[in-house]
């Protein structure tokens, strides 16, 4: 593999901050079991941060790591993971990764590093300047107590305009939980901007002007790169559009495919007027406008353009011209975001003005984005927002905040609808300023024991869309029944998994789901329709076990799996039906090892596994099943009363989800009753010493210490 | 070249455009724009045993331009380049240049006028090349004459077997769109890709279009001051022509 090697840029880069030593490892020798990513972070958590540590210790690290096809032309490749041990994990601090797009995986790769590793802790705030082969810790005293615009500036003012700068901001620095690092303006990776702040690290400044090689032959990855052009659909890959079209023969109104002939970016100058074919290659850029989606049809008249990450045609960002804000509330009038981050400010409020596709409401997304962009704060998939409005309506705010700075709230504001409250909460959760902003970027799960709240008043209440951990659903049970649920169970984190949400919201009929289900996962079965449940199935489990390691894998790759996988195809002539071999074919030829769809999801597996078993060594507990992986009490409750596998209702039951659950650790080869990997599945996994290691704990089922 | 020579090359240039009367002095002058590239074509300088070096080169025949309002920062176009022709992706070498703009547009960072891009108003912009016509920058700076007018196409291309790598079409470059590749370590540019550009045919949001050629030269503010190193043999080439005129 080594004399055609490709799609590696070949090194991993270390720097410890406390010591400023700056190393190398080589990825291909070290990590290509690993492939990159989140498999990379996992490893080296395993190897070289020790159970115990605190996300703020010198000796906890922060893993920057793509893959081997992050930088390439390969569609949605823009994705950076970056993993470390998460302040907003409750009650403990668990490994996880956030994730974040925009131009810096593809310039780390273009440096020649697939991922940096950054450890120890700097005395004084620094920020890591990367230029092809030459890296330096650098004085960050002048940027310290600057938000990510300016530190952005003044980094590219150093290093020249066309490099890419991921920083943090006020938020990171105040070690606040609920924060991000951040770059190309609105590309943010959640929960690890106060890693990065303990560390005294302020931003990482990149710039690479070398090559990811293609080992495999030229034209056949050109052909490759247009099949996968050909069977993209729109942002979260709905492959049909939102509106019916005489070119589409299906289309479904909840699709972000939200583009379409007639339409037009009316703020760019010219506008740009959408027109030509539904299906035109050279029109793909126009399918998505997020904007639109969230914030409703006004936002077509201040559209600039679609936004998003190298490589990808799918421009989920949106930028959006505003000018009444910038008179009005004193900010830029052009911001840009995505999905929940468009709604930042706009989730703050339980009610506005004209409702939630008002100007109003326009406006405060506005306000938000230009406030948390900057100061950089996350919002725990909007958990941040839930939490405060559930506080508030409920009275908690009222009976427990001291007078005194409840008073100093404007909170007719508040009940309004009024942006301008955004400027009085947000900059003060950026600061920790006061009980409850400083308490609101905890996290939800530190949040509730400082308040001496039971966690079941969250987990009962499917309003507050919380899930366990200090963290809330990512497409359950409201999205995908038992799947989604099984899913939302894993991590430490949201799940942020998309591969099962992004088949059956595809937009497909039901039958040919199915029929693409069965050929994929042995049985349509494996399927159904959103709120008409069935009870559990084997090919079910299957789907999600599936589902999570297309997750880690595109993870590991550099992939996107807010975009992936692409099982689904808007060609009526395929049957509607996409390619799950794409990952390895594309693997294959970047990288000149010819490897197989089965071989790579091996590989996934190991990397998710390796997750598991970290979880279970830093939580030294073998039962996994009833510490872990947890499901909050509302999603067997119904409003309406309607009984699970009724139609309408996502209401589950709770012998159905406890045969899920057997279910899916049968199909991973884990143990039943803890939950936990055998010794059979980690050697099958190539994970043996981890086994052993384990075993020597008592945390592997069945293994004697 | 005397004035005599000079004159009967320009005949048989005519000739070669199918307007072969004999000219007035007037005729000639409004007739050499054409001629010359003719001249060019038929690589006939060289022919009649003249010992100046390549200065004109046939107009291109098209090029491509871009619409920067439908430009989406994709960077699809840089990478079709790259990986399609070179078998890597490296925007550095692609021979369309969107990614130094994409951040603040442009103006770049230091902030003369309001920043654009990413981090200002959201504008970006693709750099193309011109495929310039005569006096070809990059290739009048060539003293190997390896930069030369593609048969098929007109464009400008980089013969690298006559490279040799000394970058002194770099520096001639108005719009910074001569690429050095460090493995090779040869100069390159667009070659427009035999007729059917890879970037245009890459571009998610028809932003890119390849269009008959025409002189985009002079409506194009540079993008960096240029210190053009001319050979003597180059320069002489240049006099023939244009001194007595």
């Amino acid at each position: 593999m080594r004399e055609r090697a490709g799609g590696f840029a070949g090194k991993v880069l270390r720097v410890d901050l406390s010591t400023g030593k700056i190393g190398f490892d080589d990825t291909v020798d070290r990590y290509r079991e690993v492939l990159g990513g989140t498999g990379i972070g996992y490893q080296v958590m395993w190897e070289e941060v020790p159970p115990g540590t605190a996300p703020f210790d010198a000796a906890n690290k922060i893993v920057f790591a793509t893959g081997v096809l992050a930088g390439t032309g390969v569609p949605c490749n823009g994705r950076t993971a970056v993993t470390t041990l998460f302040p907003s994990c409750w009650p403990k601090p668990l490994v996880a990764s956030g994730h974040m797009g925009g131009q810096f995986a593809a310039k780390l790769k273009y440096a020649g590093y697939d991922a940096l590793i950054v450890e120890g802790k700097s005395d004084k705030p620094v920020w890591i300047m990367i230029r092809d082969g030459m890296v330096q810790v650098r004085d960050a005293g002048h940027l310290w107590g600057c938000g990510i615009r300016r530190t952005t500036f003044e980094i590219s003012r150093e290093m020249g305009p066309d490099c890419v700068v991921a920083a943090i901001g006020q938020a990171g620095e105040h070690l606040v939980p609920l924060s991000v690092v951040m770059n190309s303006a609105s590309h943010s990776a959640g929960g690890v901007g106060a890693v990065m702040g303990a560390k005294n690290l302020k931003a990482i400044g990149v710039q690479g002007s070398g090559a990811v090689r293609i080992a495999g032959d030229r034209s056949e990855w050109e052909r490759l790169v247009k099949f996968h052009l050909s069977i993209l659909g729109s942002n979260n890959q709905h492959v049909v559009p939102s509106f019916p079209h005489p070119q589409a023969e299906y289309y479904n109104p909840s699709s972000r495919w939200v583009g379409a002939p007639g339409r037009r970016w009316g703020a760019a100058e010219p506008p740009v007027e959408i027109n030509g074919g539904l299906f035109d290659l050279n029109r793909i850029a126009f399918r998505a406008n997020n904007g639109v989606f969230y914030l409703g049809e006004q936002v077509w008249q201040h559209t600039v353009r679609g936004n998003g990450c190298t490589g990808c045609p799918i421009r989920c960002h949106t930028i959006i011209k505003v000018p009444s804000v910038a008179a009005k509330y004193g900010i830029r009038e052009v911001a840009q975001n995505t999905c929940v981050g468009l709604l930042f400010g706009r989730s703050f409020f339980r009610t506005l003005p004209g409702g939630l596709m008002s100007q109003a409401a326009l406006e405060a997304s506005m306000v938000g984005m230009h406030l948390a962009d900057d100061l950089g704060i996350w919002c725990n998939y909007g958990q941040l927002q839930r939490d405060m409005i559930k506080l508030y309506y409920e009275g908690t705010l009222h009976d427990r905040l001291g007078s005194k700075e409840y008073a100093s709230y404007s909170w007719d504001k508040f009940e309004n609808g009024d942006p301008r409250f955004l400027f009085e909460i947000i900059p003060r959760i950026a600061m920790r300023q006061g009980e409850l902003a400083h308490d609101l970027g905890l996290g939800t799960g530190y949040l509730l024991d400082r308040w001496s709240i039971p966690e079941t008043a969250w987990t009962g209440d499917m309003v507050s869309s919380y899930w366990k951990f200090g963290h809330p659903k990512h497409h359950a049970n409201e999205d995908d029944g038992q799947c989604g649920v099984i899913i939302n169970t894993q991590y430490n984190r949201d799940a942020q998994c998309h591969s099962h949400v992004n088949f059956i919201r595809n937009g497909l009929p039901l039958a040919i789901q199915k029929k693409l289900a069965a050929e994929i996962w042995g049985s349509g079965d494996a399927v159904d329709a959103v709120g008409a449940y069935t009870p559990m199935n084997i090919h079910k489990a299957r789907r999600a076990k599936w589902s999570l390691i297309r997750k880690e894998l595109h993870d590991s790759l550099g992939l996107c799996n807010w975009m992936g996988p692409w099982v689904a195809s808007p060609i009526k002539a395929r049957g509607y039906s996409g390619d799950d071999s794409l990952e390895s074919r594309f693997y294959s030829l970047a990288t000149g090892h010819q490897t197989s769809r089965e071989e790579l999801d091996r590989i996934g597996e190991r990397i998710f596994v390796l997750h598991r078993a970290l979880t279970i060594r830093d939580m030294g507990e073998i039962d996994m099943r009833r510490r872990h992986d947890l499901y909050p009490e509302w999603i067997f409750r119904d409003s309406n009363d309607s009984q699970p596998f009724t139609k309408g209702t996502i209401r589950m039951d709770p012998l159905d989800i406890a045969k899920a659950m057997d279910m899916f650790y049968e199909v991973m080869g884990w143990g039943k009753e803890s939950g936990a990997p055998t010794a059979e599945t980690y050697a099958r996994l190539g994970l043996k010493a981890v086994a052993q290691e384990l075993a020597a704990k008592r945390l592997v089922p069945g293994a004697q210490p | 070249m005397d004035s005599e020579k000079e004159r009967e090359i320009i005949q048989v240039a005519a000739s070669g455009t199918g307007m072969d009367t004999v000219l007035s002095r007037r005729q000639f002058l409004v007739f050499s724009g054409r001629a010359i590239t003719v001249l060019a074509t038929m690589d006939i300088c060289r022919a009649w045993g003249s010992d100046s070096a390549l200065v004109i080169l046939d107009n291109a025949k098209g090029l491509v331009v871009a619409d920067a309002s439908r430009c989406v920062g994709c960077q699809r176009c840089e990478l079709a380049c790259t990986e399609f022709n070179d078998g890597r992706a490296q925007p550095s070498l692609a021979r369309i240049q969107v990614g130094r703009t994409i951040n603040f547009g442009p103006e770049g960072s230091l902030g003369r006028n309001q920043a654009q891009g990413l981090w200002g108003g959201g504008t970006f912009s693709q750099d193309i090349c011109h495929q310039c016509p005569h006096p070809v920058p990059c290739a009048t700076a060539c003293p190997n004459d390896a930069i030369l007018a593609d048969p098929r196409t007109g464009a400008r291309v980089v013969d690298t077997s006559r490279c040799s790598g000394c970058r002194l079409c770099l520096r001639a470059c108005p719009w910074d769109m001569i690429r050095f590749d460090e493995e090779s370590q040869k100069a390159t540019k667009c070659f427009l890709c035999q007729g059917s550009p890879k970037c245009v045919e890459a571009c998610p949001a028809g932003a890119l279009r390849y269009v008959p050629w025409r002189n985009i030269a002079r409506e194009t503010a540079p993008r960096t001051a240029v210190f053009p190193v001319i050979s003597a043999e180059k320069a002489r080439g240049c006099l023939d022509c244009h001194l007595g005129r």
